[in-house]
């Protein structure tokens, strides 16, 4: 296809979103018809480019000497677009049921809409610029999203949101900086593009100088200590945690890791410096942290958020083996927590919608009134905790089968760390399960009179959902295959 | 075949969800296709088991046959395979499964949430299949998983507190005992680069790192012994057993046990064969957990859990029969047969006792000792079957348990002369404490016969409603349960003929290449072992009756003498894990947690402090306020000094110099301002020419 769609596809979500925003719509519906339709095809286009890439780069702006605004499709790029263009529609149809209840709807959508073409654009970025460029735009892009209800708490989320991020993106300027003096080139190639002859005595300044890359983009992946915006910024409507918090932006942020570390830096570079432990060491406590501030959690959707936190870090966990395989896990999981965790935050949001009940304890014996949430959140629980038979099981098994091939010393304790989380996530998520299955003694049925499944709009994504968790869960060999290619540089 | 061994384990699984998907509807119905299902698995079952047996009779030891593969399912693929010993454990499911569930439709006639019990139910045994079935360990992790989590919702079934706390433990037990399994097949992968269970035993003796393949088999151990309830992870078996419906206990003790008995022989054959440093960790785990098992099976009251701290003993003599296949070496057969029997031997036992306890709950819904009593006199044929399966496990000759605690205790007793030093006197106490676990099961058997089926219930009321009950089973419900009984009596009046022949035909699992001898199970120096158990039982039995009966207004009562905090669980798992752990996280993560906001808070306190807003200070200046401050302190610590009081509306010296600098402020603005002011400095002025002039002149 022609490279000219790879910017249309940029372009469509925040037009189509503008008009939402601006035309005198009569009715609501209307809007919805069309926006979904614009999302949709959007979609289709992309999955379309997909499978046709484009060979060549679109360049659209050209500043001076390697630096330009350019977007082009490469492996990494085609596993992030298709995962995030996948699942925006759902999540759209998801959105316009939940917003039934909220004010400024029109604006609401326009802004999520256009957070979908800045996702967009971060993962067809062809060189360091134009993904820092994008990456700060959706930080502003998303701002808006979180301050939707603009409550007091909201506020502040998002002024937290907007300091960590902006601070986040400094470290990462520094970074790019970094990259356009010592590197051959500012384009992402799969090996890095550091030219060793420059670097020459600096590889240690170059090490630290990745280092702080890693936290710079880490803030928006939420590695411990840069989280505590993540679990807050829970005020914003479901879709937006679901969709923003738990898809685009903490994916970006682990996107952004995966392109600086395998794509710009280079693992051979890293691999085995103090820089690679410094990371992994982050990484793995982030791991334990999240899992266990989730268990400690009562609010439903943070004890969700701090389980976001401890997943990302597997994601981040297999970027930083930097081997092929590392790679190949960070990416099946970076597919298989979007699916899990839009899936269980979801059904979150369809419990708040129909019962408006937002913590644990208030779920007894909520299974019996809407059996079919329940089961889908039952279903992502057990995936979520690895169960095998469930996608979640194949990711963690790649990583750390990925972790043991590796042979760095430290990733052995990241297999522990894999399992004290798994049965910590065991915990937090069982623990809502049974609540909801077999409520404690004293508990009155009446208290639940009138509570159902919601509509079809919400049930719909859902249940697509978790026929895909359980689809991978059996049988991912395809996917699995399509990674080992991106891995080796095949695809 | 290879086709007919997935369709043993998918059928099940199908199976669930039609089952559950007819008793949305219809109820009788659904009954009646849960038994079908039950019966197309036997019958099937049955089928792919004929060409392993032809194979034997033909005179070939039936090694693994060929397998069924199913590539990158799950990950790794998943492998499927039929031996001997896998075919004897698919049939004994299959049959067990068939039994409850035709018991079941009369068992559950008042209870509530039953489809979801079927559903679960035919889960299970598909996954429990898949574990058995399983040619490699991951094919068997996998299933063993998914086991964990359906038969967890038998545990729960009844949704009282007593279950859900159960349940919670066996939930808690079976996710970290799965998580560790998942860390050891990690390494041993590691190791080895290879799974399948054909190929671990050239590997492993290969391996040159021999402290991590104990480390890796130690922690697959881990895992599976916690299904099988070998000490210290027995915690949920106890409690589990007890709470969960009577078809479901026979399950989770008579196979839901030996899925994690066949992963530990599995890893026992294979990774660790004849390996004596092995076979005595085997050992010890196996006397703990049969000695502990026994006592508390001694001390308790309830049918139910009496039966289940006998399963867990029984589980030990099997443990011990595993250990002693590694310490014997290469001439292990009696052990080997021993274990294999004895696992079969139990299963049967517990299928007809565990359903006889199930008879009595479903008629009476009690199941403490002292309220049961008597509810088995004047019927004939439950007299007969729970006899059979209480002389069964308690080893006495002519059943079938004899036999195999026999070949278990010859087992020992040739570890013994083959030994030497230490090990030598281990043996020696293995030997004795092997004879006092089964004592002690006489014993136990005989307190839980002698109250159904002899004594009197202490209100004559309930005994005569008990005696004029002649219909307690449906002839459905019973007929499995009497075919089993009479299993035991035939296996133990055969020996040579049955026992034999199927310890032969599953031997092949457990490495034993061949076996000729053969031996007298009714020679003198095998009864007197028997003869020195059931003497200790005597003994054991008149201690119960003297010590564990309380006499009372209406006559002697059995009485629960063990204290209730005396439990593993509430006196060290549960404090750990959810207080002294989660305490020690929680203050790393508040710290931890807290270290951004802190570093931004400190600079904003120091570095970035915000510019002070003018009406801050409502009066004076900064010199007017340190002054005050000082004159204020010095006051107050002169009165502090003197011990004055310190009067009312009294001003500060902060605000009265604060007053007095306003005032000057306000006089010199006056004076700056007035005509008066501006001549004199004029005059000033004019003053200083005239000097100047004067001087320089």
């Amino acid at each position: 296809m022609n490279a000219i769609c790879l910017l249309l596809v940029v372009l469509i979500p925040p037009l189509a979103g503008a008009v939402v925003a601006l035309a005198p719509w009569r009715r609501r519906t209307h809007w919805m018809i069309f926006l979904e339709f614009a999302v949709v095809v959007n979609s289709v286009l992309v999955w379309l480019l997909l499978f046709n890439r484009p060979a060549d780069t679109l360049t659209l702006i050209h500043f001076t000497g390697e630096l330009s605004i350019a977007f082009r499709l490469d492996g990494l790029g085609t596993v992030f677009a298709g995962l995030v263009s996948f699942l925006w529609p759902f999540a759209t149809l998801y959105a316009f049921e939940y917003m039934t209840k909220e004010k400024h709807e029109r604006v609401f959508f326009f802004f999520y809409t256009l957070t979908y073409g800045v996702t967009l654009a971060i993962a067809l970025s062809d060189n360091i610029l134009t993904m820092y460029c994008f990456y700060e735009m959706l930080t502003l892009a998303t701002v808006p999203l979180v301050m939707h209800t603009l409550s007091r708490e909201a506020v502040l989320a998002s002024r937290k949101y907007l300091y960590y991020s902006i601070g986040g993106a400094a470290f990462a300027f520094i970074g790019m900086i970094f990259i356009i003096t010592y590197g051959d080139t500012t384009e992402f190639l799969l090996g890095g593009v550091l030219n060793m002859v420059k670097v020459g005595e600096n590889r240690n300044v170059l090490q630290f100088i990745y280092f702080l890359t890693f936290l710079g983009f880490g803030v928006k992946a939420a590695v411990c200590p840069f989280n505590s915006w993540l679990p807050q910024a829970g005020v914003a409507p479901t879709p937006v945690t679901a969709l923003l918090h738990a898809v685009a932006v903490v994916k970006s942020g682990a996107f952004a890791i995966l392109r600086v570390t395998y794509y710009s830096f280079g693992t051979d570079f890293l691999r085995g410096s103090f820089a690679q432990s410094a990371v992994m060491a982050i990484v793995m406590f982030t791991i334990v942290y999240g899992c266990s501030m989730a268990v400690k959690e009562t609010h439903l959707k943070r004890r969700l958020a701090f389980s976001t936190i401890s997943n990302l870090s597997y994601i981040l966990f297999g970027a930083v083996l930097m081997t092929p395989l590392g790679l190949v896990g960070a990416l099946s999981h970076m597919v298989f927590h979007a699916l899990m965790k839009i899936c269980s935050f979801f059904c979150a949001g369809a419990i708040i919608h129909q019962t408006e009940r937002i913590y644990v304890h208030q779920l007894d014996g909520l299974a019996k009134k809407m059996p079919k949430i329940f089961g889908i959140f039952t279903v992502s629980a057990l995936a979520l905790m690895g169960v095998p038979g469930l996608c979640g099981f194949i990711s963690k098994f790649n990583l750390a089968s990925a972790a043991i091939e590796s042979g760095n010393l430290l990733s052995y304790f990241g297999i522990g760390c894999l399992l004290i989380s798994a049965l910590l996530t065991a915990i937090y998520m069982l623990s809502i399960v049974v609540r909801a299955y077999f409520p404690a003694e004293g508990f009155r049925e009446e208290t639940l009179e009138g509570i159902t499944d919601p509509n079809w709009m919400m049930l719909v994504p859902l249940i697509v959902f978790v026929i895909l968790i359980v689809g991978f869960g059996v049988f991912s060999a395809p996917l699995v295959t399509l990674f080992k290619d991106i891995a080796g540089g095949l695809f | 075949m290879a086709y007919l061994l997935i369709f043993l384990v998918c059928f099940p699984f199908a199976a669930a969800f039609v089952v559950y998907g007819i008793g949305r509807f219809h109820k009788a119905a659904r009954d009646y296709a849960a038994a079908a299902a039950g019966l197309v698995e036997f019958a099937a079952m049955l089928i792919a088991v004929c060409p392993v047996y032809k194979m034997f009779v033909e005179g070939n030891m039936p090694q693994a046959l060929r397998r069924a593969v199913i590539p990158g399912v799950c990950g790794m693929g998943l492998s499927f395979t039929l031996d001997g010993f896998r075919s004897i454990y698919g049939v004994i499911a299959a049959f067990m499964w068939l039994a409850t569930l035709l018991f079941s439709r009369e068992y559950f006639k008042h209870h509530r949430n039953r489809n979801r019990y079927y559903l679960f139910n035919l889960m299970t045994l598909g996954a429990l299949l898949g574990v058995f079935f399983a040619a490699d360990l991951f094919t068997a992790f996998v299933f063993f998983e998914i086991m964990s989590f359906t038969s967890y919702v038998w545990v729960a079934q009844e949704e009282n507190k007593a279950a859900l706390r159960a349940a919670e433990t066996y939930l808690a037990v079976a996710v970290i005992g799965g998580l560790a399994m998942l860390l050891g097949l990690f390494f041993l992968y590691h190791e080895l680069g290879t799974l399948d269970m054909a190929q671990l035993l050239s590997a492993a003796s290969s391996c040159k790192n021999k402290a991590s393949l104990y480390l890796a088999g130690a922690l697959i151990f881990f895992g599976y012994a916690a299904k099988a309830g070998a000490f210290p992870l027995h915690i949920w078996l106890p409690k589990a057993h007890p709470v969960a419906p009577a078809p479901a206990s026979a399950l989770l003790s008579g196979i839901l046990t030996k899925s994690g008995i066949f992963g530990i022989i599995a890893v026992s054959t294979n990774l660790f064969l004849w390996d004596e440093r092995w076979g005595l960790f085997v050992l010890a785990i196996g006397v703990a957990t049969m000695a502990l098992g026994a006592v508390l099976a001694v001390f308790s009251v309830d049918i139910k859990r009496t039966l289940a701290c006998s399963s867990m003993s029984q589980i030990g003599f099997i443990l011990v029969g595993i250990g002693m296949q590694g310490i014997l070496g290469e001439e292990n057969a009696l052990a080997v047969r021993g274990t294999l029997l004895h696992m079969v031997n139990h299963s049967l036992f517990k299928l007809i006792l565990f359903l006889v306890a199930g008879t009595v709950y479903m008629n009476v819904h009690k199941l403490d000792l002292n309220a049961v009593r008597g509810f088995g006199r004047k019927k004939k044929l439950l007299h007969a079957v729970f006899l059979s399966g209480a002389l069964g496990i308690g080893g006495i000759p002519l059943f079938s348990g004899y036999i195999s605690k026999t070949l278990l205790h010859e087992g020992i007793v040739e570890g013994i002369a083959q030994a030497g030093g230490n090990v030598l006197w281990f043996l020696k106490v293995v030997e004795w404490l092997f004879l006092i676990s089964g004592g002690m099961t006489i014993a136990y058997m005989t307190k839980l016969y002698v109250a159904l089926f002899w004594e009197k219930n202490s209100d004559s009321r309930i005994q005569q409603s008990y005696d004029g009950q002649k219909t307690y089973w449906s002839p459905v419900s019973g007929a499995p349960v009497v075919f089993a009984a009479g299993l035991v009596a035939l296996f133990g009046l055969l020996p040579q003929i049955f026992m034999n022949r199927i310890a032969d035909f599953g031997g092949g699992f457990f490495g034993l290449a061949d076996y000729a001898g053969s031996v007298s199970y009714f020679s003198l120096e095998n009864l007197k072992g028997a003869a020195i158990s059931m003497a200790i039982g005597a003994v054991i039995y008149a201690g119960i009756r003297r010590f564990l009966m309380k006499e009372t207004k209406a006559g002697k009562e059995y009485v629960m003498a063990l204290p209730k905090w005396l439990d593993l669980e509430q006196l060290l798992y549960r404090p750990l894990l959810l207080r002294i752990l989660p305490f020690l996280g929680a203050l790393a993560c508040r710290i931890l947690d807290s270290l951004v906001d802190f570093v931004i808070v400190l600079l904003r306190k120091s570095v970035y402090r915000d510019r002070k807003i003018p009406h801050e200070l409502p009066e004076g200046n900064t010199l007017t306020h340190v002054l005050g401050k000082i004159f204020d302190g010095a006051r107050r610590g002169k009165r502090a000094l003197l011990r004055q009081e310190i009067p009312e509306n009294e001003a500060t010296y902060e605000h009265r110099f604060a007053v007095q600098w306003e005032k000057f402020m306000e006089t010199n603005t006056i004076i700056g301002r007035s005509l008066s002011f501006g001549l004199l400095l004029f005059y000033v002025g004019l003053v200083f020419t005239l000097l100047y002039l004067l001087i320089c002149s």
